[in-house]
């Protein structure tokens, strides 16, 4: 099963909604939001993407729909890797807790770092920040140095004070 | 936890906190266990502690630039993950690499694989309580570490391969110290063999713990001599090859217990196919140029900035200006030692990534562990982290 | 010694207690294990074979209580500096610091919104070793500048 098969049933089962293209060397597949979720599902139960790699969460403040995320999906018998790219108008999608548990620590990372909720997620917390940080690193509007929460919260009562 | 309740129901559930000062984390990893008298019920970690914001540095730097980072994201590996990041780049130029560069990216690559195995089974062992193998395990690091100084002047951040190619020829220096290693290597194998594989208390405390099957690899997404542990055989240098590694000959080793000790000696292969990729690159490796003429992103060599006016000006401009990368989204991934390392690299069509995602294998392993580790005994624990093998500075990041 | 000669049988050294004392603690400097991210991979180097830190009775422990040297190896960001100073602060007195590499020295090259620029926001740091990492003969040469500096501590007259 090539990437231009796999696209063509995608296609007639999903009423032609997602569209794919391959750039450069990558295999990428465009879903809705709305059906994204019954696509992945689909993609593992039915055509043995049994191996999530990695979930992407871009941030694009100047684009209608601000949010993206690309599902890494790896098919270890088949040897042939596609990215399930969705948009979203706001940072909120459907968990796939349930269909990969490799998808726990994932969004929980992008949950963390771009600020993106995963409805449904059994336990969505920080993973790499502290609690009591505010904001997400990776949106666009936050700076790269704003050292400016280390001096927020002194959780273990040590008194230490940050000056640079 | 008020839900889980101990099986005699007369004890009750002790919440330990370990890390993340603690000798046997690898580092800064925390992990919060809830124990029934000595049987693990429940592992949570907890990381961050070393997350020092290097996706969102690469968000301001330029190409080139961001290479020294990726020199620490798995700091015992390093030149491992500047391939990765090379080769995510050059697809969006679609380089021709030249065949000498190749070849060295590639014993760099499986040398640095030894390296990364030799501490694991160093430190491994010592968790678990084997001091001797620390000793001799670092004894041949050193000879790998040395090789690495002569051809690129740094011991482990070396940032040599570049995009393109590498930074610069190896001396013939290097190459002859090559051949002495892999010649010593094999032998060198059989000793820390000799020291664990057969020895009892090392075959108590790993046959049957921390037991992962098939189906939850596949499923919790790990990589590396972890999933093939648990006898998923994929392996990206045969699967998807990248570079040249279609021109070698070496096995994969599967093993279909999933516990610690297939993992270790799923590793311990490893190495030896390691060696034995140095030993054909080391016969086939041609002469010629090591960094690709394609004027939009080889940095010209020193010679030639030296002597032509045009190569200056070129240089000056990829250097404080960088190149622009075409829009577009692409991802490449290298096995490295871990398991898969990819980079994902968003461009806007400007000199620095959009966004960059990696995906660190140590990170989405380190998942896993709450399946390993449940039932298991609290001192077991340790075993279990060592032979998932993470290093903090890429599941930080 | 003028005085003092010849007084005692052949079996007795004089010297100062401030001597003594420093000979002692610079000759078993225990350092806290404290790895924190790449300068660890070369502190662990150091401590083995090759250049082996045994010889200077530096023998790394692995609990702040037995320890008297926290060698800072590594990034220090703002989730890990309460515990960097907590385990500084569970180190009896004396103690020493040594910071390690570019980033416990002033963050190195990650100047980002989660790294501590410098151990010494958080702890009295003692040495700096430049690098990233530092290669093993730096580390070397920081902990024999260590017991310079500790042979010249005033121990009973402060």
């Amino acid at each position: 099963m090539g990437f231009e098969s796999l696209l063509k049933e995608l296609a007639g089962k999903f009423d032609s909604k997602i569209n794919g293209y391959t750039q450069y060397g990558c295999n990428f597949i465009n879903a809705p939001a709305d059906i994204a979720k019954e696509v992945l599902k689909s993609l593992k139960c039915d055509y043995g993407f049994t191996y999530l790699v990695d979930i992407v969460a871009i941030h694009w403040p100047k684009k209608n729909e601000k949010f993206e995320l690309s599902y890494n999906l790896f098919n270890v018998d088949k040897k042939l890797r596609v990215f399930v790219k969705v948009a979203l108008a706001e940072p909120e999608f459907e968990t796939v807790t349930d269909i990969w548990k490799s998808a726990d620590f994932l969004e929980r990372e992008q949950y963390d770092l771009v600020g993106v909720t995963f409805k449904g997620h059994p336990d969505l917390r920080r993973i790499l920040m502290p609690d009591f940080f505010e904001g997400h690193p990776l949106r666009k509007e936050y700076g790269l140095k704003d050292r400016s929460w280390f001096n927020s919260v002194d959780e273990q009562n040590l008194g230490i004070k940050f000056t640079k | 936890m008020e839900n889980i309740s101990t099986k005699d129901n007369l004890s009750e559930i002790i919440t330990v906190n370990m890390g993340p000062q603690h000798p046997s984390t690898h580092g800064v990893l925390r992990l919060v266990v809830d124990l029934d008298g000595e049987t693990i019920v429940d592992v949570r970690p907890d990381v961050g502690f070393l997350h020092r914001g290097v996706e969102k540095l690469a968000e301001n730097r330029t190409y080139h630039q961001f290479i020294p980072l990726t020199d620490r994201l798995d700091y015992l590996s390093p030149l491992s993950n500047n391939l990765g990041y090379c080769l995510a780049v050059e697809k969006f130029f679609n380089v021709k690499i030249p065949e000498r560069a190749e070849y060295l990216r590639v014993i760099f690559a499986e040398l640095a694989r030894a390296a990364s195995h030799l501490v694991w089974i160093a430190t491994h062992a010592l968790d678990i309580g084997a001091m001797t193998v620390f000793l001799y395990a670092f004894r041949e690091r050193e000879l790998i570490l040395d090789m690495f100084e002569i051809a690129t002047g740094q011991r482990m951040t070396s940032s040599w391969i570049r995009i393109g190619g590498i930074r610069e020829d190896v001396p013939p220096l290097f190459l002859e110290k090559l051949k002495e290693f892999v010649s010593i290597f094999d032998e060198r194998i059989d000793t820390y063999e000799r020291l664990l594989t057969k020895n009892r208390i090392w075959l108590k405390r790993t046959v049957g713990v921390g037991y992962l099957s098939k189906e939850d690899a596949l499923s919790y997404g790990v990589s590396g001599p972890i999933m093939r542990g648990s006898g998923v055989d994929f392996d990206l240098r045969r699967d998807e090859p990248y570079g040249i590694y279609d021109r070698f000959e070496f096995d994969v080793p599967v093993r279909e217990e999933g516990d610690i000790y297939a993992r270790y000696q799923v590793r311990v292969e490893e190495m030896r196919q390691a060696n034995r990729i140095l030993k054909q690159a080391l016969e086939q490796i041609p002469e010629g140029p090591v960094m690709t003429d394609d004027p939009r992103v080889a940095m010209p060599s020193h010679q030639e900035v030296y002597e032509r006016m045009e190569a200056l000006i070129r240089r000056f401009y990829l250097i404080s200006k960088g190149f622009k990368t075409p829009k577009g989204e692409t991802y490449a991934c290298v096995e490295a030692p871990k398991g898969e390392l990819g980079y994902y690299i968003v461009s806007n069509g400007e000199e620095r990534p959009y966004r960059l995602k990696i995906r660190a294998p140590s990170f989405v392993n380190l998942g896993a562990i709450n399946k390993m580790a449940k039932g298991a005994m609290v001192a077991d624990l340790v075993g279990i982290i060592g032979s998932v093998d993470i290093v903090l500075g890429e599941i930080d990041r | 010694m003028g005085v003092m000669e010849h007084k005692f049988s052949d079996n007795i050294i004089t010297a100062t207690v401030d001597g003594v004392i420093n000979w002692a603690r610079r000759s078993s400097l225990w350092p806290v294990t404290f790895g924190l991210a790449c300068c660890a991979i070369e502190m662990m180097a150091v401590g083995a074979s090759k250049y082996d830190l045994d010889r200077l009775g530096v023998i790394f422990r692995a609990t702040p209580r037995q320890a008297d040297l926290m060698i800072v190896a590594g990034t220090v960001t703002r989730k890990m500096a309460p515990v960097v100073r907590k385990v500084y602060d569970q180190m009896p007195e004396p103690k020493w610091v040594i910071a390690m590499g570019s980033c416990a020295t002033s963050g190195g090259i990650f100047d980002t919104y989660s790294t501590v620029q410098g151990a010494d926001e958080i702890v009295p740091v003692d040495f700096y070793i430049p690098g990233c990492p530092p290669r093993p003969e730096a580390l070397l040469d920081a902990i024999v500048a260590l017991q310079e500096k500790i042979k010249g501590n005033k121990v009973l007259r402060k």
